[in-house]
């Protein structure tokens, strides 16, 4: 196992340091009030910045599959390489060392989620056509799940699906889809059978986001940018091959795709909030306002670097024993839960020791910039599954807790009591 | 030595420590010996040497020891802190067993070593004075040299099993900074037990009158010698506390699935099944914490520096322990917050243990210092 592990690790440093430089340590001392004053953790790129960094990650991602890492797990039929998740674990921490482009954008949601639930439910000319183009960086998907009346429970989604002859046609609204406006492809969860339970009467579905009836409308978020979207689906029309898993077992093709969400919230390593919310950053910031030698700063600040601390000694060890070739455990849901609580102390901290000039923009580097994380902060508990939810998972799969009562998973949809609209 | 232990290994470790202490070391045992006079079971004692070696299992082998580290040692203080097992381990094995490695002094290591490795010597390091600081500037006690030998004077408080421990390591101040001495005698030297919060853990105040003690290591060398003993204690600490947090949690989920209020099992509230998913979080980050001191400590490969791993560890995992111990209680309700009922001890644990090196005030200051803030 570790031999050819050994030999899989080579070729990944051949392959990255052929093509990509390695990150500085950051043993360098950090200069404060210097480089661009962000502290960002959605994106603040105008559009024009914006579609370049697609392109990037688009041509990054060709570069990774033509060297045969753009599909780690996936079989070599449709451009996979074949080899575990371990494998691939194992190439995004050896890639984190190095400054390589944000592929995000395809990644986390299209090849991490959709990718495998088409090779798991679609029909082999859909894989073959799809597949090989999405993990080649050409083909981008994105996610429409979540409506205005389904968001935690999910399974009470009511976008409409009606056969209409050979196909399909799909009316209704989704919300919160990243990268929609990027997007060639949707995988849409519908309603085709309201008079069923709710988890039964749901239909899996590959829609062309370029097709009539589908619109896609930037939804600006409460930190000012529009990372998301709402789409609505009118009369969309979608052939039935297109159609992923059996009529009405939608729910099952969803969990498939729910199943392939990795901790990508909780082990995110970089980017401007997780360089902000550190301790050289931090300790510049006290430094810079005077406060090094506060007791109270300097109390608040050894609490928030141990949690951060800690929180990454679990990173670490997750990522060593996935390396040993052990399964991993809970320790993601753990990390996002983690993620979310530091980067949120962080920006009060961080507030209360700039003080006035967090509310009034001086022109001073380093203070008025925290609102940007500040604003972000109230998503990381609610993005990606909300905190209650990830706690009613640990306590229910990992701690073994008995199941929330009264739950009605028995009674037609179409009888439920809901929010945001009617089926 | 310690890479070579494999993860089945340590998994059989833990498994035969726990097997033990099920049988010495449950509910009944801690009662009996929290009334007791000693603190802990002499026989007890023998027996984690005899049937499991545990006492040297750290230890060098040159000195008796079974040269293995403190990865090994993490899973012992774990299953210790489990059961809250009354026993001189943390005193004997990890404050005067590193104390004695740390001082480099070769004479001491062999005369006492071998002992603390074959179970027939207890031992503790004295430190703290009136104030409780572990801190080896300012000392009001001092070492002496006369005709006769070395002589102390003052008074060391807080002495982690001092009332029954047979060798004595203090730090006194001299002329040339501080030193460690060792105390064999009982001339010169008043015990005496003081009344303790955590009844499994004992602590003492030791008067020296003219006590004869030996110099260990080069007099006024016990600065960086009490500085490597804090990592090691504060990671060993850090062991015991995970140990001490999860057994609160899994008796909290326990309960949770078995107790019924309003016609269903209390855990199938969200109210309580969130109380236990924070529980659960803060144990795994704990553990995490206190995994990477041992490594560190252990100097396995890619740890982090010992001191900051330590540092964070002892915040972490205090943190942790004295939170689910209050929660636990929380979980239980009334029953928990009986006499009879052991979730007090575990609270009791939780805040001696955060308290026992100075307490948040300390720890925190200590972390910063650990990362050159």
């Amino acid at each position: 196992m570790s031999g050819e592990m050994d030999v899989f690790v080579a070729e990944v440093r051949r392959f990255l340091d052929a093509n990509v430089t390695r990150q500085a340590t950051s043993g360098t001392e950090l200069e404060w009030g210097t480089g661009p004053d962000q502290i960002a953790y959605f994106s603040t790129d105008p559009p024009d910045v914006d579609a370049a960094k697609v392109a990037e990650a688009r041509s990054w991602q060709r570069r990774r599959h033509e060297a045969g890492f753009g599909w780690i797990t996936g079989p070599p039929e449709y451009g996979g390489r074949g080899l575990s998740t371990v494998h691939d674990l194992v190439y995004d921490g050896i890639e984190a060392e190095y400054e390589v482009p944000d592929t995000g954008v395809l990644s986390v949601i299209g090849l991490g989620m959709i990718g495998p639930t088409i090779l798991a439910h679609a029909q082999g000319h859909i894989k073959d056509r799809y597949l090989p183009a999405m993990y080649s960086g050409e083909v981008i998907a994105c996610q429409l799940f979540s409506e205005p009346g389904a968001g935690s429970d999910l399974a009470s989604l009511a976008t409409r699906a009606v056969r209409d002859g050979d196909g399909w046609v799909i009316t209704g609204q989704k919300v919160w889809t990243s990268i929609a406006q990027h997007a060639h492809i949707g995988m849409a969860l519908c309603r085709t059978d309201p008079d069923q339970p709710k988890h039964k009467g749901i239909t899996a579905f590959l829609i062309d986001m370029s097709a009539p009836g589908v619109e896609v409308r930037p939804l600006r978020q409460m930190s000012g940018g529009a990372d998301f979207n709402e789409v609505f689906l009118t009369d969309v029309r979608v052939p039935d091959d297109h159609r992923l898993g059996e009529v009405d077992d939608g729910w099952r093709v969803a969990l498939t795709t729910l199943m392939n969400e990795r901790a990508t919230v909780g082990g995110e390593g970089a980017g401007p909030a997780a360089r902000a919310v550190s301790l050289p950053f931090l300790t510049a910031l006290l430094k810079a306002n005077g406060r090094l030698e506060d007791a109270a700063s300097r109390r608040r600040l050894a609490e928030l670097v141990a949690d951060l601390t800690a929180t990454e000694y679990l990173n670490h060890q997750a990522l060593r024993r996935m390396q040993a070739g052990r399964q991993p455990g809970p320790e993601a849901s753990v990390s996002k839960l983690m993620y979310a609580q530091n980067l949120t102390r962080g920006a009060h901290f961080a507030a209360e020791i700039v003080g006035p000039r967090l509310i009034a923009d001086t022109g001073e580097w380093g203070a008025y910039s925290w609102n940007e994380l500040l604003l972000s902060t109230p998503a990381l508990r609610i993005l990606g599954g909300t905190e209650e939810i990830m706690k009613n998972i640990l306590a229910e799969r990992v701690l073994g807790l008995p199941k929330e009562p009264g739950i009605d998973t028995r009674s037609p949809f179409r009888e439920l009591k809901r929010s945001g609209g009617t089926a | 030595m310690s890479e070579t232990t494999t993860q089945s290994e340590l998994d059989e470790l833990r498994g035969s420590v726990r097997e033990f202490l099920a049988a010495k070391s449950g509910e009944q045992q801690v009662r009996r010996l929290m009334e007791s006079e000693g603190g802990y079971d002499d026989t007890v004692w023998r027996q984690m040497t005899e049937q499991l070696g545990l006492q040297s299992l750290a230890l060098p082998t040159e000195h008796g020891g079974d040269g293995y580290g403190f990865v090994e040692l993490r899973v012992v203080l774990e299953e210790m802190g489990r059961t809250l097992l009354p026993s001189p381990f943390l005193s004997t094995v990890v404050l005067a067993g590193s104390a004695l490695m740390a001082s480099g002094d070769a004479a001491a290591q062999a005369a006492h070593l071998p002992g603390i490795a074959g179970g027939k010597t207890t031992a503790t390091l004295a430190v703290a004075e009136a104030d409780g600081a572990w801190r080896t500037d300012g000392l009001a006690t001092e070492a002496v040299r006369t005709d006769a030998g070395w002589r102390l004077r003052g008074e060391k408080c807080f002495v982690l099993d001092g009332a029954t421990a047979d060798l004595l390591l203090v730090v006194a101040r001299t002329v040339a900074g501080p030193g460690l001495f060792a105390v064999t005698g009982d001339a010169g030297l008043t015990r005496t037990p003081l009344r303790t919060l955590d009844p499994t853990r004992r602590l003492a105040r030791l008067t020296f009158t003219d006590t004869p003690a030996v110099p260990v290591g080069r007099t006024g060398s016990a600065g960086p010698i009490v500085d490597r003993v804090l990592d090691l204690a504060t990671a060993a600490l850090a062991a015991e506390q995970v140990g001490g947090a999860r057994a609160c949690l899994e008796a909290s989920v326990a309960y949770a699935r078995e107790r019924v209020q309003f016609g269903r099992p209390i855990g199938s509230f969200q109210a309580v099944k969130h109380r236990c998913a924070d529980m659960f979080t803060r144990v795994q980050l704990a553990a995490s914490a206190a995994a990477e001191a041992a490594n560190a400590i252990a100097g396995v490969e890619g740890a982090p520096p010992a001191g900051v791993a330590a540092a964070v560890a002892h915040v972490v995992c205090s943190e942790a322990f004295m939170f689910v111990a209050a929660e636990n209680i929380q979980v239980h309700g009334g029953i928990g917050f009986t006499w009879e009922h052991p979730a007090h001890l575990y609270f009791r644990r939780a805040k001696s243990s955060q308290l026992l090196f100075g307490g948040p005030a300390v720890y925190h200051e200590r972390l910063l210092d650990r990362m050159g803030v």
